[in-house]
């Protein structure tokens, strides 16, 4: 019986087998993210570069720093619940530079939220505007946006 | 056979040690090297994902469908022009049954002009024709078994320890995929970067203490949000959950959102 000798075709079967998966590992270890796996199958610095981007809206505590007296004002009145930047719009670049003024076309509306709909609840205060005030002037005539239980 | 220890033999294996630790070495400053072209972030740190679970809760009886929240959200993520919204509002009238019909009420009608940014027209029907009419901010729904998670073929969407489901843009492959899986219809494909985008719950903002942008704005605060671990002094999420019947959207698919309503109507799928 003589001594037994693997088949050339199975050796070079071997031989690509170990090249194939030896070069899949060589890749992996060089390409794999370091952070992937940190919390789970995925990459772990998507995380802090998702959180990297710059705020446009910068908060109601960064308006009080500067604005307290407006700030004050708003605590009292029937507004207090409301964001500085949800009528005055987006702040961040105003907060970081006060001499970047926020654009007076960000404001929103006094009849954005207070213009009748039927689909709004019952218990907001909501006019027509078309026979609220039958001349057309300014809200502000009457109201005091800031407190709205103040007359001007 | 016995094997002797020759001069030729030791000086082969330190040699060979030598070069084991050096190729070691080597391959790990090259591993660097290729990930710093490859795989760079230059990302701040500082916010430990594992110490919050976030939630969001909405008051749909306080939502007045301004839309200040979907305007606020497109500007504070940069979201592309067009139908592309990563919250939105929709608006749901129910109209009176058609005389003798013998139903209890219409066929439930359901808008979203612009995901309701620029707030909401007339409705289509005289205002006595309407039985029943309300508003329902949606948004990510933060599944704790989040269908889009599941079906993402290369890990670029993901559950992130603080309870965001989150996206890494630089791994998605734009197959949309998980935008079919969402039955929340919370994806969009972006026209810009052509990768699946969502709500984020503004993760850059979240990170550095504040609020998500739609929170921030709502004049009536039918959106509130916080942290499950570590709540604050008279915490609105605790408050929030106590004082309300809670429900969440879809609970029979089984992916227990952890966004919470409240005072939604059966017909808000």
């Amino acid at each position: 019986m003589g001594t037994f000798r693997m088949p050339p075709q199975i050796v070079r079967l071997v031989l690509l087998t170990i090249a194939i998966v030896g070069s899949y590992i060589v890749a992996r270890y060089f390409l794999t993210p370091a952070s992937f796996g940190q919390y789970g199958w995925y990459r772990g610095d998507a995380l802090s570069e998702l959180a990297s981007h710059d705020p446009v809206f910068a908060g109601k505590k960064a308006c009080e720093e500067c604005h307290s007296d407006e700030f004050k004002k708003l605590a009292q009145g029937d507004h207090k619940g409301l964001s500085c930047e949800a009528c005055h719009g987006p702040g961040q670049a105003h907060a970081d530079n006060p001499d970047v003024k926020i654009s007076i076309s960000n404001f929103s509306p006094c009849v954005r939220c207070h213009e009748f709909n039927p689909s709004r609840p019952k218990w907001h205060h909501q006019i027509n505007s078309k026979t609220h005030y039958s001349t057309g002037e300014k809200c502000t005539e009457c109201h005091v946006p800031h407190n709205p239980q103040e007359v001007p | 056979m016995s094997q002797r220890v020759t001069r030729r033999s030791v000086l082969g294996q330190i040699g060979a040690a030598v070069a084991g630790v050096v190729s070691a070495a080597a391959a790990k400053t090259a591993k660097a090297a290729v990930q710093r072209v490859f795989v760079s972030s230059g990302a701040p740190k500082g916010y430990d994902p594992t110490q919050h679970k976030w939630l969001m809760c909405i008051d749909a009886n306080k939502c007045i469908g301004c839309g200040l929240c979907a305007e606020a959200c497109k500007r504070e993520n940069h979201v592309p022009q067009g139908p592309f919204y990563r919250t939105w509002i929709e608006r749901y009238i129910i109209p009176k049954p058609k005389p003798g019909s013998g139903d209890t009420r219409g066929e439930v009608q359901v808008d979203s002009p612009e995901g309701g940014m620029h707030g909401f027209p007339e409705p289509p029907m005289p205002k006595d024709e309407i039985e029943q009419s309300f508003f329902v901010p949606k948004l990510c729904n933060l599944c704790h078994h989040s269908p889009c998670t599941q079906v993402c073929p290369v890990g670029a969407t993901f559950d992130a320890p603080d309870g965001v489901v989150l996206i890494d843009p630089k791994y998605c492959i734009g197959c949309g995929f998980c935008i079919q899986a969402c039955p929340y219809g919370c994806r969009f494909l972006s026209p810009v970067t052509k990768t699946a985008e969502k709500c984020t719950l503004c993760y850059h903002r979240i990170t550095r203490g504040l609020k998500p942008a739609c929170v921030e704005v709502c004049p009536t605060q039918a959106r509130i949000f916080g942290d499950a671990l570590h709540p604050v002094p008279d915490d609105p999420v605790q408050d929030f959950v106590r004082r309300n019947q809670i429900f969440t959207l879809k609970p029979q698919l089984g992916t227990e959102p952890r966004v919470l309503y409240a005072n939604i109507d059966k017909e808000v799928r």
